[in-house]
């Protein structure tokens, strides 16, 4: 997917002001912020679970190479292909070549983030190959040419509206108010393609080295039809999705629903380990997987490690304040919100994506809700001193904190600047007291607040002199 | 050097820089050949009573029957008072049963895209979330679970389990290595992905209906 | 018992009466308070926009300057996260400086964890009354678990009636520097918390933290309410508000 967060300044702004998005993210917000909250707090010992989800993680990672061997030593006992890739093309190009080889004319997918990161659809249509996408919300993005807004929720920037007037123009058929009627139309439309296409795409919440299998995790039954009815199924993953065992998957899966959806467990988990069995009246003949890593193990070996504990939950953006407002375009590629702002420079460069990681308020909301406790404020800080040192910084910024540490490290010269600063700053604030315009960077604070003004003294000025009067 | 083999480099010499600590006991040879169970929730709940509330949570309907011999005319109650269609196909194990005295028109085979009504057993269930777990193989269909707008799955008492876990651990000792595919299922097919409105049928099944049979 | 005050930059410039209403609520508590006259800013700024040098010479600064006594207390959730969880971060590479945040960091509180907790003062006196509303700040509440702890001590106070709004623990959109270099969505933000405030029609929104207070106040005013009162804690606590100190 191209990337376009160097506009993320603009971007949001227009997002602000764009009225039924604004709409849209306020109900999602409460969707899942409520229903995960709800679910959560059945748990007695949830904490404890979270941390033994980050612990499997980590230790996951800590030995990604024997797992993933392991996985694959499994997987091919089943009759698992198993691929490797190390750029979006090469993923495309296996995908197009397993299509050709197997003479595939179209193929129905299920929700890949993964996909969305090679753009896969782009590159398979482009070899004359049609490719339906059969989740709701990515079926309604993929009619009206957009990308997805959020990991779990791809749709969730448009109106039922705005899906109305999408399907009466491209099914040309009458128009449809409400979403019952809507979801109804989009499965009638779809289930033609199911029963009649050639190769099956989806991607992979987790890879199983215990047993070589992938496992899809959903609600809609896309996923196990697209696993099930076409001659030819291929699971795009990476290498981060890798767990030890099915225990360990039980384990995160008290966890992802809930966090996700606020659901105790999603309607459809479907482990799939290799292709049709003798006997099987039904199943794909061939199952390919193909593993990609683009970035991963470059943040395996950073500071950002952390970050590859993430199971795609997208309980941190469904927290974050900034994502609450300005929805998941504005952060201009396949992940938004906080692990939006770590991942998305760690995979294409931190000089790629400069506001994300500072366009934040660092509230850590995101990292309390993760379920594998990733300290996203912290990786968003490392991100903003590897910006620093690498001098990518906004000159004003960086000048503005040099004199104020300048100052905060001589305490004499700081005492005087700040007595002078109160003062000034009761002037200004007049007989109301509050700062209605300041000057130079201070502008950019009272275009949008007034400054509640200095009192005209400092505590230090006022606590040392009453000292002295009392002591004398 | 091909892919697979740049890739496993890379990531060791990953975890060699990140000089990580591995906070966990064991080896991974340990942990795949013993696999540990952790944090578990307080399960202090009774199975049956747990797996129906969590049924008709996730908007699953349920009903009880004594013997596989009643099997017929529960379905049939079903059918009748939901005003659906008396024609159904079935996993094998229940073909031989008196469908025709219930006025049901039985098939066993796999389904196909115009089947409204899909019978199937299960592998066992889990109490914890109140889900079926299915598995894929020769007499049982995954498509008859999936493609008609009605599934209605039969259910073992004494095999409903608590957890996940559980039902890992009864596979493994019963089943050895795992079939093509496993389905847990929750409820009816769902989405919310219009204005976060939740809607029933999205591509699978409208509504699942759950029989606990005693033997 | 010695306690150190770290008044923290934006008190001592912006709203002296809260370091004085904490030196008060200290003092009613018989202890000795310590103010050690260089303290400045403990580094936060730089800490968070990725300045790890100047935030490591600040933090080095605050260690020395608080070393013989035995608590440290600073009127503000971000400041005291700084100290108790950050610091050591920062030490990082250094071992023995890293011993010392740890001892620093042990030792401090924020105000209202050490009146509660430390303390367990349970009267004071303060003229202020009315029904108040209480605003979480992301620091105090996410790095310091300060949730209780206001709340408990306000309730000793018989003439204050607390009346919770929705979304208390839901950020403010200040963020330091966020808040001028993302200002547009930091003015969103906290106009979600305005109206949140004004739904629980209190006559004034209490707080722990001065950026927030800053943030709030600043953008009711600017909202053309000027009714709605903006108070410290520790001017609650006190009845010390504003210039009433001078
Ligand atoms: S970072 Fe954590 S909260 Fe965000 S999507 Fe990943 S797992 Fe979920």
């Amino acid at each position: 997917m191209e990337l376009t967060s160097h506009q993320f300044k603009s971007v949001s702004s227009a997002k602000l002001k764009d009225v039924k998005l604004q709409k849209a993210l306020y109900q999602a917000k409460d969707g899942f912020v409520v229903s995960r909250a709800k679910v959560v707090a059945e748990l007695d010992n949830f904490e404890e679970i979270r941390q033994a989800a980050a612990d499997v993680r980590d230790h996951c990672l800590a030995h990604l190479d024997l797992y993933l061997e392991e996985w694959e030593k499994q997987a091919q006992a089943a009759g698992t292909i198993v691929h490797w890739a190390e750029s979006y093309e090469e993923l495309n190009a296996l995908v197009v070549k397993i299509a050709q080889d197997n003479k595939v004319k179209k193929i129905i997918k299920s929700k890949s983030m993964v996909g969305e990161e090679t753009g896969l659809n782009q590159y398979v249509e482009g070899h004359g190959i049609e490719v339906k996408e059969t989740d709701l919300g990515e079926y309604i993005i993929q009619q009206a040419d957009e990308h997805p807004s959020h990991i779990i929720a791809p749709a969730t920037h448009k109106s039922k509206d705005d899906v109305a007037d999408l399907f009466a123009e491209k099914h040309q058929r009458p128009r449809l108010d409400d979403a019952e009627k809507l979801t109804h139309e989009a499965r009638e439309i779809l289930r033609p393609h199911f029963l009649d296409a050639d190769m099956g795409i989806t991607g992979a919440n987790f890879m199983i080295a215990e047993t070589g299998s992938t496992v899809i995790v959903t609600n809609e039954g896309n996923g196990r039809m697209t696993t099930t009815m076409p001659r030819v199924h291929v699971a795009i993953s990476s290498i981060e999705k890798c767990l030890p065992t099915l225990d360990d998957f039980a384990l995160i899966m008290r966890l992802l629903p809930r966090s996700a959806t606020g659901q105790v467990i999603s309607n459809y988990v479907s482990m799939t380990t290799g292709p049709k069995r003798t006997g099987d009246k039904d199943g794909p003949g061939a199952f390919h997987v193909i593993i990609l890593d683009v970035g991963r193990t470059r943040v395996l070996g950073s500071e950002l490690r952390e970050a590859l504990r993430c199971i795609r939950c997208g309980a941190c953006m469904n927290h974050c304040p900034v994502y609450q407002n300005v929805g998941g375009h504005a952060y201009g590629w396949v992940y938004p919100g906080p692990i939006g702002s770590v991942l998305t420079p760690a995979y294409n460069g931190i000089e790629n994506a400069i506001d994300l990681p500072n366009a934040a308020t660092l509230c850590n909301q995101c990292g309390v809700v993760c379920p594998v406790k990733i300290p996203l404020p912290d990786l968003m800080r490392k991100l903003r001193e590897r910006q620093y040192e690498k001098n990518l910084k906004s000159s004003t910024e960086k000048w503005s904190l040099r004199f104020w540490a300048y100052l905060a490290l001589r305490p004499k010269l700081y005492s005087v600047v700040t007595r002078v600063m109160a003062r000034a700053g009761k002037v200004l604030g007049g007989d109301s007291r509050r700062i209605k315009r300041m000057l130079f960077a201070g502008q950019d604070w009272t275009r949008h607040r007034d400054l509640p003004a200095p009192r005209g003294r400092t505590f230090r000025d006022i606590y040392i002199n009453k000292n002295k009067t009392a002591n004398r | 050097m091909s892919a697979r083999e740049n890739i496993l480099a890379r990531i060791r010499a990953a975890n060699k820089t990140a000089n990580i600590d591995d906070v966990m006991d064991g080896a991974v040879a340990d942990r795949l050949g013993s696999p540990p169970i952790s944090a578990l929730p307080k399960l202090d709940w009774e199975s049956e009573v747990h797996f129906k509330l969590r049924c008709k949570e996730s908007a699953s309907s349920l009903d009880e029957i004594a013997r596989i011999e009643e099997l017929p005319s529960a379905v049939n109650r079903y059918l009748s008072k939901n005003v659906l269609p008396n024609k159904a196909v079935c996993w094998p194990e229940f073909l031989n049963l008196s469908w025709a005295a219930e006025g049901i028109q039985m098939e066993s085979r796999g389904a196909i895209g115009d089947d409204k009504v899909g019978l199937t057993g299960s592998y066992c269930a889990v109490a914890e979330t109140g889900t079926l777990v299915l598995l894929s193989g020769p007499d049982s269909h995954a498509t008859t679970s999936l493609l008609p707008e009605t599934h209605i799955a039969v259910v073992q008492r004494s095999r409903i389990v608590k957890t996940m876990e559980d039902a890992w651990r009864l596979i493994r000792g019963e089943v050895g290595s795992l079939p093509r595919q496993v389905n847990f299922i929750s409820g009816p097919s769902r989405t919310a992905d219009i204005e976060m409105t939740l809607v029933y049928g999205a591509h699978g099944p409208f509504r699942v209906h759950v029989i606990i049979i005693d033997q | 018992m010695r306690v150190g005050l770290f008044v923290t930059c934006l008190a001592d410039l912006m709203r002296p009466s809260i370091g004085l209403a904490a030196v008060k609520l200290l003092e009613r508590a018989g202890c000795e308070v310590v103010f050690p006259e260089s303290q400045t800013c403990c580094g936060q700024p730089a800490y968070n926009a990725g300045d790890r040098q100047s935030a490591q010479q600040l933090a080095r600064k605050v260690i020395s300057e608080f070393a013989d006594v035995d608590y440290v207390v600073v009127p503000s959730g971000s400041c005291g996260g700084m100290i108790k969880t950050h610091y050591e971060d920062l030490m990082s590479g250094l071992p023995e400086h890293r011993v010392k945040a740890q001892w620093l960091a042990a030792r401090t509180y924020e105000l209202t964890d050490f009146l509660a907790n430390v303390i367990d003062m349970n009267s004071f006196d303060t003229a202020f009354q009315g029904t108040i509303t209480y605003h979480d700040s992301c620091a105090g509440l996410r790095e310091l678990n300060i949730k209780d702890q206001p709340r408990k001590l306000l309730a000793y106070l018989p003439h204050v009636d607390l009346k919770e709004m929705a979304g208390a623990e839901q950020c403010c959109g200040f963020g330091g520097t966020f808040s001028v270099k993302y200002g547009d969505i930091s003015s969103r933000i906290v106009d979600v918390k305005c109206d949140d405030v004004e739904a629980t029609q209190v006559d004034a929104l209490v707080l722990g933290d001065l950026g927030c207070m800053m943030n709030i106040e600043g953008k009711l005013r600017r909202r053309g309410n000027h009714k709605t009162k903006v108070l410290h804690i520790a001017e609650v606590l006190t009845g010390l508000v504003g210039d009433e100190t001078e």
